[in-house]
């Protein structure tokens, strides 16, 4: 009897061991164990809780919003939080317009610089709507609609980038995008020409895009398609072909400290590439920058 | 207090999962029948252990502790799977023919695998894993009665069926 149970028990334990057991335990015991080291207190559990409870409040009701942000502690909580939302829904009239609104800036001017900018631009689109959908029904009706928000394109220690868009819905749309950029250490608004030495960036980088876009068209298989001279479409096609950036050109700076350039839809492609954006690669700015702080 | 225990506890922990590695990996495939489920029935368990270590009262408790969360991640990972479940016996044992040399017996190899699970469990854990049958009922959360007369009728099958082999033997 014995020896059957020895016999079945050698049988049980003959069952081949996969290599993999090792790295698999390793790697769990590890994993485990890093987990363990970070693992939240039950106590932050239930602040994370309260305060997604708080983002939500502040996205519902705005009056607890402007009721909260006074209150200075829990104020400083808050990076960007949605301020308004103007909301129209009717049939063929739809309107969808966040607003964003930056907290726990110090440097209040520019918050409220900022601030300021997002609502009355918010405000101003709102208002737009309103009248054009007046002026529609006054003339029979049509189709109408706005869709506004906001997007965080980078939010590090040092750069909070934060792209705000439009998107005008009259048959078919257009989309506007504008970028704030925040080096939050220093609370000051990064523009792209105070990162540059002198004038010089601006055709450095327009050819960067040329080529970036000649090469991408030539990879796509007709894919793509750039307004850009050398890109095999006739002259009178090119008539608004893109040059050269502006001084002002909407940018942003990505987390891994990358220059990207943003142009909207038509600007300089046809409208299904929509909103297109570059990385510049560094090396190419380098002889330009002021320094390689933010972009390197 | 349940966080230092989770900290005394991880040290003796990791040797205890570190030692006894095979053994979980056996005790999975007992039931998984399947070296790929075996192995993430495994890593789940350890997961799993290393996540509520804190509420283990008391270290010496560890071994039976454990063995549930590893039963209890294999049987979730069989109803979760029934339908997909692969059975890879036959590629296993193709892939190392050498194994069946070892075995007289043909019939005696599979007088385990052809116990019902609740059987070959009670079996297993007793007997292979050394466990006390009050840990037994522990680990598979039946009463001590229960697990008595399972690894009875256990025993019963088992020897049923070693008796037929022997019989088999002899004749042959």
């Amino acid at each position: 009897m014995d020896k059957k149970l020895q016999e079945l028990e050698k049988q049980y334990m003959e069952v081949p061991i996969p290599k993999e057991l090792d790295f698999v335990v390793e790697s769990t015991l590890k994993q485990g164990r890093k987990k363990k080291r970070n693992r939240t207190p039950q106590w932050l559990l239930g602040t994370a809780a309260a305060a997604m409870l708080f983002t939500a409040s502040l996205n519902v009701s705005p009056a607890m919003a402007r009721t909260l942000s006074e209150i200075p502690v829990v104020g400083s909580v808050v990076k960007v939080l949605t301020w308004t939302e103007y909301e129209v829904a009717e049939d063929t009239y739809d309107a969808n317009i966040k607003v964003p609104s930056i907290e726990n800036l110090e440097n209040q001017d520019l918050a409220n610089a900022l601030n300021e900018k997002y609502r009355a631009k918010g405000k101003a689109l709102y208002d737009e709507f309103i009248a054009e959908v007046g002026d529609l029904k006054a003339q029979g009706g049509g189709h109408l609609g706005v869709d506004s928000g906001f997007e965080i394109k980078t939010d590090n220690d040092q750069i909070l980038s934060i792209g705000r868009y439009v998107v005008n819905t009259v048959g078919s749309s257009s989309t506007v995008m504008e970028y704030d950029t925040i080096d939050k250490e220093n609370e000051i608004l990064i523009t792209l020409p105070m990162l540059f030495k002198d004038q010089h960036y601006i055709e450095a980088i327009s050819e960067n895009i040329k080529e970036q876009m000649r090469t991408q068209i030539a990879e796509s298989n007709g894919d793509k398609s750039y307004w850009v001279e050398g890109s095999g479409l006739a002259d009178e096609d090119l008539m608004e072909g893109f040059t050269t950036i502006k001084s002002d050109q909407q940018f942003y700076i990505s987390d891994k400290g990358k220059l990207v350039i943003s142009f909207d839809k038509y600007e300089v492609a046809p409208g299904y590439m929509g909103v297109v954006e570059f990385e510049i690669p560094t090396d190419v700015l380098k002889e330009d920058l002021v320094s390689m702080k933010y972009i390197h | 207090m349940k966080t230092r225990n989770a900290f005394q506890h991880e040290e003796v922990f990791v040797q205890f999962i570190r030692e006894q590695k095979e053994r979980f990996y056996l005790l999975a495939y007992s039931y998984t029948k399947n070296e790929q489920d075996a192995l993430d029935v495994v890593q789940d368990s350890i997961q799993k252990a290393m996540l509520s270590l804190d509420r283990l009262e008391n270290v010496t408790y560890m071994k039976s502790w454990f063995y549930k969360i590893v039963v209890r991640t294999a049987i979730d990972f069989l109803r979760k799977h029934k339908r997909l479940q692969v059975t890879d016996d036959d590629t296993l044992q193709y892939l190392t023919p050498a194994q069946e040399d070892v075995y007289e017996n043909v019939d005696l190899e599979h007088a385990l695998d052809e116990l019902p699970q609740m059987y070959r469990e009670v079996v297993i854990l007793h007997y292979f894993e050394d466990l006390k049958l009050a840990d037994v009922a522990n680990i598979l959360d039946i009463k001590l009665s229960t697990a008595k007369s399972r690894l009875y009728k256990a025993l019963k099958l088992l020897k049923i069926q070693l008796e037929d082999v022997k019989g088999e033997t002899a004749h042959g």
